[in-house]
């Protein structure tokens, strides 16, 4: 039985095995196996996130669709700051900034007490009858999981009288430490609702029914197996590209750019993709991740159901990260000559442009903090910028980045920190004041203690910049070149600005509150 | 409001998220959740898109300490796991007020907080908590709790009254994105009448002075819906008066409001009259200088206000009386009960310019159109005909599309406000009205 046959994807601390709070050092880390690894929980911890945020950073991304937060008034609201991304996306992809649509259903105290199934039925018919969605993703969060809302079923029972799709998305924040099991929650919703191709579940409308049965007699049977041909070999060379939001159009034109040049075509799901174009992806000739901690569980779905293989490992971060990520596509093509090529002059280039960066990087000591497997890659490319990197923290831990590391104490002058920590500020201040790298790559929201500490900064992901590929690299450095020319705007807030710890804080264990408990057997 | 079975793209966070805001801009406060681990998150993403680009302050953001409960706890109750976080707390955060914030996980599980708060308080903690579940209401009702908190535990009991001092509140921080430049007007002008004043928020406040805030002799609440249970709650603990104002924008409703607390207080009416004055003048002259290009210009607008229950009727009132646009069409966005409505309605329907603008109280932005085409029908095919324009969008950044379909030009004001950098920029008070002229005209003459 799939995962996808159940209402809710499983945890990942169950299904993967994840770990949320632990320390050690990058030499010491790649002799363990994961599954061997101490996790822990913290005595002392500060906020986080949780699943419905990046589930919603998707789902607000997507066109024709409406997301409808079935919970307190204000869960869901991050999407406000989404709403930059879905404004300034729609934007690069259509030429037009569009607002996303999201909802709340507002459940107040009498529908904790009698339940909230009441209020969902009708805010989805109406969702349904005054915006007129292609999709309605119905968001269920921690109060609904509590007073045991069904919200499968009320979404069986409303369906037939709504035109839209409606799509469940279980996101109790409260059930999982691991917020990466957002893109499962987002990936089974799709996986389970979405994958059927219009016309096939009688679906499509019968305009474009008619049109496509006309098209089809006014073809000559000779012609309709050119064209049947010609599609075919298309399709043996579409790629699907994985993005859950953690790239902007920018990376996304930079990776087309290379997999173009290696003579395919490629289709960008799920953000921004259209509800009823996201069956295509059952179609395509391979799924290829940008990132592992994102994409597993959709990428195993379209491969048992659908056999479309897929690529998952490698993110696009870095430059010989990049080469290893297009040689893998190649590999799956054939097109290992072509790749090489464009490896060779790629690297030529990006290298002499960087030259002009390299020297004020020479051995300056950096510090990242980020979602595992980007935090690792970046840390990769900062390596090969000539940073030396003294610490990672990443949000979580688990196998499909045991390779990473294994890249990174290969090229580590000397052994440096991992600490894995849900953001946990506390823990990174005390170990800035100790390491004072002279600078910090930390997520969004994540740069606010080094920037305090007087530590050039720089923003690890923005939706809006370039990260990725070798343009990416560029891109990159070129923004890090600009903050340490000149860190003022930190330096100034650390003279006048104080962080919330005690004195004390700072001489003590940074790891004082990690209670371990050891391995996949902590609950 | 055209329907309440969701509420589109609210205009707030929950109860949670508003008191997580308004504790983290008191002097040293510092925000304990008793919630799960993404109640903070959601809370910084929201300030991060909507806030003006304020996020946080002395201990917010992802820096709140969070128990960050579980599926265990939910099971088998948090009161262990809060009494460890706050012990925790106390080891790690340097702080001056510690207020312990509840969340819908930990109100439906049941978890018992005022007793585990109280043993800290009999340690000499200063902490008070708040019981602030989403599903209790939004973050003007966050803020109206936490307030309520800090003069139930905070305040200190029994304190002689002291002549010509004041609390001052009712502009929720960065729910009200411009809290801080409109506090600090306030505050100002209150003490230019000779008060000495506690606004809470603003850097000369201090917890010192919020202890004996008590001793106020009275409470100024410049809102007409929020903060208003905790002015209750004051009058109740410590026996202080209150009164209660719109928001003051420009000249007309700053005066109508310094005139009130001269009155509630007794004052001296010469130094009330010079303070007016004085106010007057500086706003008037320094206002002079735009008449010609106001006028060459044409720069008199039709106007749609879209905002919450203190900037919806405070705008209209300053667009309208003081600036002499054209309010047509004005919408509240939050929700209030019906004497609270009712005085909203006052305010927006007693204009001294005699206007008469439509006022709905509407939750969904994309139904303010059809609320406007009800009272401005379109006469499209017409050869003469009377359109809207020009015109002005003065409402949140959601109004953007609003504003296009109207060919209208916009500025954001009422949370949310995502295009625009807000630090100490004000509207409130006689500068706060050059301030809004100043925002209104530039976006109007951008491409000149």
């Amino acid at each position: 039985m799939s995962f996808l046959d159940h209402k809710e994807p499983p945890r990942r601390e169950e299904r993967l095995g994840a770990c949320i709070a632990m320390s050690d050092t990058v030499g010491s880390l790649v002799k363990k196996k994961s599954c061997l690894l101490d996790d822990g929980e913290r005595a002392f911890s500060q906020g986080s996130i949780c699943l419905m945020l990046p589930a919603l950073a998707i789902l607000n991304s997507i066109p024709d669709s409406v997301v409808l937060v079935h919970g307190a008034n204000g869960c869901g609201s991050c999407s406000h700051s989404q709403n930059a991304n879905t404004r300034s996306g729609s934007m690069h992809r259509t030429g037009k900034g569009k607002d996303a649509i999201w909802l709340s259903t507002g459940l107040n105290e009498i529908d904790v007490i009698s339940g909230g199934e009441v209020k969902l039925a009708p805010a989805i018919r109406e969702a349904d009858l005054r915006y007129k969605p292609k999709t309605i993703f119905v968001v269920s969060t921690c109060v609904p999981g509590i007073i045991g809302d069904d919200i499968d079923g009320v979404v069986a029972e409303v369906q037939p009288d709504v035109e839209a799709r409606i799509v469940p998305v279980h996101c109790q924040g409260f059930k999982t430490k691991i917020w990466a099991t957002a893109y499962d929650a987002v990936y089974h919703g799709i996986g389970r609702r979405l994958l059927d191709e219009p016309g096939e579940s009688g679906y499509a409308t019968g305009l474009q029914g008619k049109e496509a049965v006309i098209a089809r007699e006014q073809q000559t049977e000779g012609e309709t197996a050119q064209v049947h041909q010609l599609e075919t070999e298309r399709l043996q060379r579409t790629v699907n590209l994985m993005n859950v939001s953690s790239m902007g159009r920018v990376d996304e034109l930079e990776l087309e750019r290379l997999l173009r040049d290696l003579g395919l075509e490629v289709n960008f799901f799920p953000v921004f993709a259209s509800p009823d174009g996201m069956y295509k992806m059952t179609k395509a000739a391979l799924s290829i991740s940008t990132c592992p901690t994102h994409d597993d569980y959709i990428l195993k779905h379209l491969k048992e159901k659908y056999d479309v293989p897929y690529q998952l490992k490698h993110m696009p971060i870095g430059i010989e990260n990049t080469n290893q990520w297009l040689r893998d596509v190649a590999v799956f093509f054939g097109l290992e000559a072509r790749a090489e090529q464009i490896i060779e002059q790629e690297v030529q280039e990006l290298g002499s442009a960087l030259e002009e960066f390299k020297p004020l990087f020479a051995g300056k000591t950096v510090f990242v903090s980020a979602g595992e497997f980007r935090a690792l890659a970046t840390a990769q490319l900062l390596m090969e910028l000539g940073f030396d990197v003294r610490g990672i923290r990443s949000f979580h831990h688990d196998e499909f980045a045991e390779g990473e590391y294994e890249k990174l104490a290969r090229q580590a002058k000397t052994d440096f920190l991992i600490n894995i920590a849900n953001v946990q500020p506390f823990e990174e201040a005390n170990l800035l004041q100790k390491l004072k790298p002279d600078l910090f790559l930390g997520h969004t929201n994540g740069n606010m203690t080094a920037s305090k500490l007087g530590i050039a900064t720089h923003v690890i992901y923005n939706t809006g910049l370039s990260y990725v590929g070798y343009k990416g690299a560029y891109e990159l450095a070129r923004r890090l070149y600009r903050q340490l020319r000149n860190p003022s705007f930190n330096i100034n807030l650390s003279k006048h600005i104080r962080l919330p710890y005690r004195a004390e804080w700072y001489q003590a264990d940074p790891f004082r509150y990690i209670r371990t408990r050891g391995g996949r057997c902590h609950e | 409001m055209s329907n309440q079975v969701f509420v589109e793209r609210p205009r707030y966070t929950c109860a949670s998220g508003g008191a997580v805001a308004t504790v983290t801009a008191l002097p040293g406060g510092i925000p304990i959740l008793h919630a799960a681990q993404g109640c903070a998150g959601n809370f910084a993403w929201t300030q991060n898109g909507a806030a003006g680009l304020q996020v946080g302050g002395y201990c917010g953001s992802l820096t709140v300490p969070s128990s960050n409960v579980q599926e265990r706890e939910v099971v088998f109750g948090g009161v262990d796991r809060l009494r460890q976080q706050i012990t925790h707390t106390l080891e790690v955060m340097e702080g001056e007020l510690f207020v312990l914030l509840t969340s819908c996980v930990t109100e439906i599980i049941g978890d018992d907080v005022a007793p585990v708060v109280a043993e800290f308080r009999e340690q000499g903690v200063p902490i008070t908590f708040a019981e602030t579940a989403g599903f209790k209401g939004n973050s003007y009702a966050g803020y109206d709790l936490v307030l309520q908190s800090l003069f139930r535990d905070i305040l200190e009991r029994g304190l002689p009254l002291q002549k010509g001092r004041v609390n001052l509140w009712g502009i929720p921080p960065y729910q009200d994105v411009f809290w801080r430049g409109n506090l600090v007007e306030l505050r100002g002008l209150l003490e230019k009448l000779g008060l000495t004043v506690n606004s809470f928020f603003t850097t000369e406040d201090t917890v010192e002075n919020i202890r004996t805030a008590s001793a106020a002799e009275l409470n100024i609440v410049v809102s007409e819906v929020y903060g208003l249970e905790a002015a209750k709650v004051f009058q109740e603990i410590h026996g202080v008066p209150y009164v209660t104002t719109a928001l003051p924008i420009g000249p007309a409703a700053t005066e109508q409001f310094l005139r009130k607390v001269a009155q509630a207080l007794s004052l001296e009416p010469t130094v009330l009259e010079s303070v007016i004055a004085s106010e007057q003048r500086y706003y008037y002259r320094t206002l002079e200088p735009l008449t010609d290009c106001y006028n060459d210009m044409d720069l008199q607008r039709y106007t749609v206000v879209v905002g919450d229950g203190n900037y919806a009727p405070a705008l209209t009132r300053f667009l309208a009386d003081d600036l002499g646009w054209l309010p047509e069409l004005v919408v509240i966005t939050d929700s209030h009960d019906d004497d609270r409505k009712r005085a909203l309605t006052l305010t927006v329907k007693t204009l001294t310019s005699g206007l008469k603008p439509h006022l709905v109280f509407e939750s969904d932005g994309s139904q303010i159109i059809s609320h406007f085409h009800q009272i401005w029908p379109s006469r499209q095919n017409q050869k003469y005909k009377h359109a809207f324009n020009p015109a002005f969008v003065v409402g949140s950044s959601l109004e953007r599309e609003l504003a296009a379909s109207l060919g209208a030009a916009h500025l954001s004001i009422s949370f949310p406000v995502s295009n625009r950098a807000i630090l100490d920029r004000g509207y409130a008070g006689y500068r706060g009205g050059l301030r809004l002229i100043e925002d209104l005209l530039g976006v109007v003459i951008a491409g000149r």
